[in-house]
């Protein structure tokens, strides 16, 4: 318990001590809310020439104090309109599409099936350049007769990498530790672990703001000692978040 | 196995940490090159969320206990956030097993219950209204997710669905009261049936 709150003392120590950034609206007016979101009461506006500060940040939102000390939020489209000086402006990064394709991480939940059972994974990737992706993930299968941990790392290319519904292929390896259900463990069923390979293809489609979605399609080689090589095919639809 | 969830957490904070970081440090040079430009990345993004809970968890057939975990959730939009939760409770025993006195259906190491759930969800913001003077923001939330409960000895894919209340005691500090319903499917009394497993809990978070 005390680590947990010496975490947190460190966390909030570590991102209190940015400095408010002063700027100068241009714009004839803009709403101040009582909340970081558009459902929250407009209570005071900001005018053109006023000098205020900026101080914090959530989501689109941004906390703003005026000179006579009156603090709200302003979203970012109407701040994005404040400057600075008189040649700079106030550089608001929206993420869009242009900034996707310029994105270096990205990590992705997904859900699907694994064969015959639910599957649920995590990966982050690390783009190389705009075709080339390194990605490392881990799913996890249960089913109702045994437990599939899977982890692979794989390079993934993106031939087109412009286009809204980019398609990708890629191409890994990994591990994959089957454990069979209590019941069957007592029947004498043991635990494996066995090296994999996959080949996979899949689409990925921009959403809106940092996120995006991807349907995949894997086809897992498990490498076993057994005579016959095993086969898995392992669907699944993913949403990404990129940094 | 709890302390293992927890430092899978604290990494998984860290490595979110630094990649929010990151932007930050590229930038730098840039403000350093004309010292007028000041840029998002100069401002604190308070997007992820942090938050440690404790409860109480039913668990079905087998009586209810405490709960305990953490949170780790990221802010997408005003109203979008995933989050990630792992928790551990103890499982008690069945009435069957109370009743009759017998053999007991786990063994100790079996009745321990952990579990991860990996969730979407949706913020309904709004105002609470203390006093005249006092207000606090607000959100109340839904959430759908999937996850893996690890009871009896096995993994179970579970389905999650919960809500809850979070009031934003300043900008950067919450109170959260969750109600969350994880739905697995089990052969432990006998037939294949879905159970569910309700718990409520209360928990405090932070925002960096």
């Amino acid at each position: 318990m005390k680590l947990i709150l010496a975490c947190l003392l460190i966390l909030l120590s570590a991102t209190a001590l940015a400095a408010p950034v002063s700027v100068t609206v241009v714009e004839p007016y803009a709403d101040v809310h009582t909340g970081p979101a558009s459902e929250y009461p407009v209570f005071h506006a900001i005018e053109k020439g006023e000098r205020i500060s900026v101080l914090a940040a959530h989501t689109g939102w941004y906390k703003i104090e005026t000179a006579r000390g009156i603090q709200g939020w302003v979203s970012a489209s109407e701040l994005s309109r404040t400057i600075v000086s008189q040649d700079n402006t106030f550089v608001i990064a929206e993420a869009d599409f242009d900034s996707f394709q310029e994105r270096r991480f990205e990590v992705t939940v997904s859900a699907g099936r694994l064969e015959n059972t639910n599957a649920l994974s995590v990966s982050a990737a690390w783009m190389m350049t705009a075709n080339i992706a390194a990605e490392a993930g881990v799913s996890q299968a249960l089913g109702d007769f045994s437990e599939n941990r899977l982890w692979l790392v794989r390079l993934q290319h993106t031939p087109f990498p412009d286009w809204r519904v980019s398609p990708y292929w890629s191409l890994g390896a990994g591990q994959i530790q089957t454990t069979p259900t209590a019941t069957l463990v007592q029947s004498g069923a043991e635990s494996r672990t066995n090296d994999l390979l996959e080949v996979g293809i899949g689409a990925r489609l921009y959403l809106v703001k940092q996120f995006s979605m991807r349907l995949e399609y894997r086809r897992l080689t498990a490498l076993t000692e057994r005579d016959d090589l095993e086969e898995l095919n392992h669907w699944q639809l993913g949403f990404s978040v990129f940094f | 196995m709890a302390t293992r969830l927890f430092s899978i957490f604290l990494g998984c904070g860290a490595l979110l940490g630094a990649l929010s970081a990151a932007p930050a440090l590229a930038q730098s040079n840039d403000t350093l090159a004309s010292p007028d430009v000041v840029s998002d990345s100069d401002i604190n993004h308070n997007n992820i969320e942090f938050g440690a809970f404790v409860g109480q968890v039913s668990i079905e057939d087998f009586s209810s206990g405490a709960v305990y975990g953490l949170t780790l959730s990221y802010h997408i939009t005003e109203n979008l956030y995933l989050e990630a939760q792992g928790g551990v409770a103890e499982a008690g025993e069945t009435s069957f097993e109370v009743l009759s006195g017998g053999a007991p259906l786990l063994t100790e190491d079996e009745r321990d219950y952990q579990y991860y759930d990996l969730a979407v969800g949706y913020n309904l913001n709004g105002e609470i209204f203390f006093t005249d003077g006092t207000t606090f923001n607000t959100d109340f939330y839904v959430q759908i997710g999937g996850g893996s409960t690890d009871f009896a000895g096995d993994n179970r894919f579970t389905l999650s669905l919960g809500t809850g209340y979070r009031v934003l005691l300043t900008d950067r500090i919450a109170l959260r009261l969750d109600v969350r319903d994880r739905i697995f499917s089990t052969e432990l009394t006998g037939e294949q049936k879905d159970t569910h497993n309700l718990q409520y809990t209360l928990a405090a978070s932070v925002f960096f």
